[in-house]
């Protein structure tokens, strides 16, 4: 049998010239390989007017670049059974591919053009722009979406980048020049961003293949900063919209606070805690009481957004109009009672025991294992860090849970967002 | 790299399939039912699905709420899924865990109490379920192109069944359904991971081999009458954007014609993933309908679909028109590659193509347990497992020819049904 956690101890951790972290891990028991690493650009960079622009500029990498077209990347890749891709996100722009090992040279070249040589062919940006405004539309009329919008707006401040949606609006995806992707691709650095390369190869050779494609990148830009966006104002009282969309049948419910930094002390404890409240066995207790119990969703469960800076923490329900009021009600008796008591012995053990006895499965794929090692980097974790996982879950005490839940989770000071046809 | 798969039928007449698996300490167990909406009659439409949702909701050793609470215990996920032929439920677990999902699928396959008041409860679940997917357009759209393709054959009615069906559902129609199809001899039992098969195999005898067979189960006899024209079917309703549907009804995954027309589907838009989990490449972009819909900048998106069916199902076309375009135009644009096809053929670098995709997406697919599991028990429940080892070599004998003669036989205007999502305005028709 094979040992999969030690295996990520043993992933061999390179950095490039130009401050680039590469992560190679050889899995023999597959022919096929996967790529996943990121650049330390993202969304919150970009000026409100501009929302969108990381997005739509990592998507328009794979658009043209070097001496390829879009065509030319497509055709090269697909006809092998291969893929590259990239995109932007909130702290971040990513990318990846998944090749038979053999294909991996092809890959590693196109990613390299995509980061570094980029071309944002004219019509490739507007066919893009197309796709991107249809795709915006269609997610304006759907109730998830919408509620997600308004909880964000409702959290955050509107200069403060969680208070928006990382792809954007109609109007300002509409504004963006070729110019305005090529100048936020000028900002991609290799400094702070890393790589992770899993599948049937030899560390040392993938190292040497990084080094000739991507080694010499040196980018006049500054590194970026890395610094987290600045603590939101806290909340005060209860803020709630109600986004009333006609043709609609169920309504989607949103309610939140501010969350907190994947660096913070209180993360391992109110990750607990999450787990237990909306996480664990069919959505921890929201689930058990709004499904389960009431019958009143098909699902209904919390989210902890913690990544560099404190995303929200949050419960959604999908419910009919009529039960919109209850839904609320429910979630809000399971925060007042979480708040109060804690997770019980049982449902501590339980959260223990699923967070470290699933490790394995999260281990088994070449994509599992390249996410794994790419959020070690990202969070400056240590290779070690699977190894050392258990003995973090099992010391966090019940006491430390409760005391953190009391610093976040409120039934006085949070937000509602509720998008959905108007209650008959 | 794939490993053997062994099959061990019990006395009982349960198949059981298993692959060793030693990459990773994960074992996966999956059973399957010969059952799913094709099997519903008129007016219980919904009733395999909703007894998908009755097995989590306890049996007298594991009660409501103790089954999942016990997989994530044992560190372990799970799901269960209704579609028009089967219905399967699976447990994913660490290796040395494995006998867990056994137990629990041994349970309730014959002890599942289906409490009246938990049937009640659940029905709400489920409309809940039922007007979420209803937010979205495509939905009402969907249901409207199979409605119109299928008059015979129960593919007619969605999976998820009709809300009048859900709201007079009785709980003695769920019990009596669960008692006719949930049984040994009805059931695949696959099993995959980092597990010796003999040690495994004596757990699964003392589990399953006592489990009662049960009687004779009822064929479906419904037979889908061959189209005599074209159907066309307009929705109108609050949406962002016109959508188009078009479905031809196409051989069932145990024609000889069945290989052909999925090479078909690849030449459109690519060999797909063979796991709706996940974890394959995208293949779309480089073929004919992403060049000629979305390249030409017609629709925001287009792809066609074929899924292996146990019954003659459909091959579909669906596109995204865009703002500035006519449907009309689309449609066209649309039918017209699959005309090219006809008149045409496909050429031998799309061919070869379309295999190294496929072997591709076989790797991808092979790094997980539990994708290979459902890729066994889903071929054994609709024709033999041993598809999944072969399916290559048929797509291999697929000769150009193959395929321009099924685009001839099954993709004429007379099989074929055209949908349309016209989006309405603010005044929300409802």
């Amino acid at each position: 049998m094979s040992n999969q956690q030690s295996g990520i101890a043993g992933a061999t951790r390179h950095v490039l010239p130009n401050g680039m972290v590469a992560l190679i891990q050889r899995n023999p028991s597959t022919p096929t390989v996967s790529v996943r690493g990121e650049l330390r650009v993202g969304a919150v960079g970009e000026p409100t007017e501009q929302s969108g622009l990381a997005v739509f500029t990592g998507a328009a990498l794979i658009r043209g670049a070097g001496e390829r077209s879009f065509q030319m990347i497509v055709e090269e890749t697909e006809e092998r059974g291969c893929s590259v891709s990239a995109g932007g996100g909130l702290h971040s722009s990513g990318f990846g591919g998944k090749a038979l090992v053999e294909d991996l040279p092809l890959v590693l070249e196109i990613l390299a053009d995509m980061l570094i040589r980029p071309t944002f062919p004219a019509q490739e940006v507007e066919r893009l722009r197309g796709q991107f405004l249809m795709g915006l539309r269609e997610s304006e009329q759907e109730t998830g979406t919408q509620a997600s919008r308004a909880a964000r707006a409702l959290l955050y401040p509107p200069e403060h980048p969680y208070s928006r949606i990382s792809s954007g609006t109609l109007a300002t995806v509409q504004a963006i020049t070729r110019e305005d992707l090529a100048r936020f691709h000028a900002r991609y650095h290799p400094a702070g961003g890393a790589v992770a390369i899993v599948g049937d190869v030899e560390p040392a050779a993938v190292i040497a293949e990084l080094e000739a494609r991507l080694g010499s990148w040196a980018p006049a830009a500054t590194p970026p900063d890395s610094t987290p966006p600045a603590a939101p104002p806290a909340l005060e009282g209860i803020s709630r919209k109600d986004i009333p969309m006609p043709g609609k049948v169920q309504s989607d419910v949103i309610w939140a606070v501010h969350g907190l930094r994947r660096a913070d002390p209180d993360y391992y404890p109110v990750m607990l805690a999450n787990m237990v409240l909306g996480q664990l066995g069919m959505g921890g207790r929201l689930g058990e009481n709004v499904r389960e119990r009431q019958g009143m969703a098909y699902y209904c469960y919390s989210g902890l957004e913690a990544d560099i800076g404190a995303g929200p923490w949050s419960a959604v329900a999908g419910v009919s109009p009529e039960n919109v009021e209850r839904a609320i009600a429910a979630i809000l008796h399971e925060v007042e009672r979480f708040v109060a008591d804690g997770p019980t012995e049982q449902e501590l053990a339980d959260a223990r025991a699923f967070l470290t006895g699933s490790l394995v499965l999260g281990l088994e794929t070449n994509d599992g294992i390249a996410g794994t090692l790419l959020g070690i980097e990202r969070h400056g974790l240590g290779l070690d860090y699977i190894d050392r996982y258990p003995t973090i879950i099992n010391a966090v005490s019940h006491a430390q849970i409760v005391a953190a839940a009391r610093r976040y989770l409120s039934t006085e000071r949070y937000v509602l967002a509720v998008a959905g046809p108007t209650a008959t | 790299m794939s490993a053997p798969t062994e099959a061990h039928t019990l006395p009982n007449g349960m198949l059981v399939l298993t692959r060793e698996v030693h990459s990773a300490p994960v074992a996966t167990s999956w059973i399957w039912y010969r059952v799913g909406s094709r099997n519903e009659p008129s007016g219980q439409t919904g009733i395999s699905h909703w007894v998908e949702h009755m097995l989590f909701k306890g049996t007298p050793s594991i009660p409501k709420g103790d089954f999942d609470r016990l997989i994530a215990r044992n560190g372990g996920t799970f799901n269960g899924f209704t579609w028009v032929d089967y219905t399967a439920y699976y447990e994913t677990l660490p290796a040395d865990r494995i006998e867990l999902g056994l137990k629990i699928e041994a349970d309730r396959m014959i002890n599942t109490i289906f409490e009246p008041a938990e049937v009640d409860s659940e029905r709400t679940v489920i409309i809940s379920e039922l007007d979420g997917y209803a937010n979205y357009p495509e939905t009402w759209l969907d249901e409207a192109v199979k409605a119109s393709a299928f008059t015979a054959h129960p593919y007619h009615h969605p999976v998820i069944g009709y809300k009048s069906d859900l709201l007079a559902m009785t709980r003695d129609e769920l019990y009596a359904y669960y008692q006719t199809f949930y049984m040994p001899n009805n059931a695949v039992l696959v099993l995959v991971g980092d597990f010796r098969t003999d040690a495994l195999l004596k757990q699964v005898e003392a589990l399953f081999a006592e489990l009662p067979r049960g009687p004779a189960l009822p064929q479906l006899r419904a037979v889908e009458p061959e189209p005599q024209g074209e159907r066309r079917v307009t929705i109108r309703r609050p949406g962002p954007a016109e959508y188009l549907q078009i479905a031809y009804l196409a051989p069932d995954c145990r024609s000889p014609d069945f290989a052909p027309m999925a090479v078909l589907d690849a030449v459109l838009s690519g060999a797909k993933a063979l796991s709706f989990m996940g974890g394959g490449t995208q293949t779309n972009r480089s073929a004919r309908i992403y060049k000629a819909l979305v390249e030409s900048e017609l629709a925001a998106s287009a792809w066609s679909s074929f899924t292996p069916s146990r019954d003659p199902f459909l091959l579909e076309l669906s596109a995204t028109v865009r703002e500035d375009k006519a449907a009309a135009v689309v449609e066209a644009a649309l039918i017209g590659e699959i005309t090219r096809i006809q008149q045409d053929g496909v050429d031998a670098h799309e061919l070869a193509k379309v295999l190294k995709q496929v072997r591709a997406q076989v790797a991808y697919s092979g790094e997980s347990v539990t994708n290979q599991a459902m890729q066994l028990g889903m071929w054994e429940v609709l024709d033999s497992y041993r598809r999944v080892d072969t399916l290559l070599d048929e797509l291999s004998a697929v000769s150009a020819e193959d395929v321009r003669r099924v685009a001839q036989q099954y993709l004429t205007e007379r099989r074929r049904v055209v949908g349309h999502f016209i989006p309405t305005g603010e005044e929300g028709e409802l």
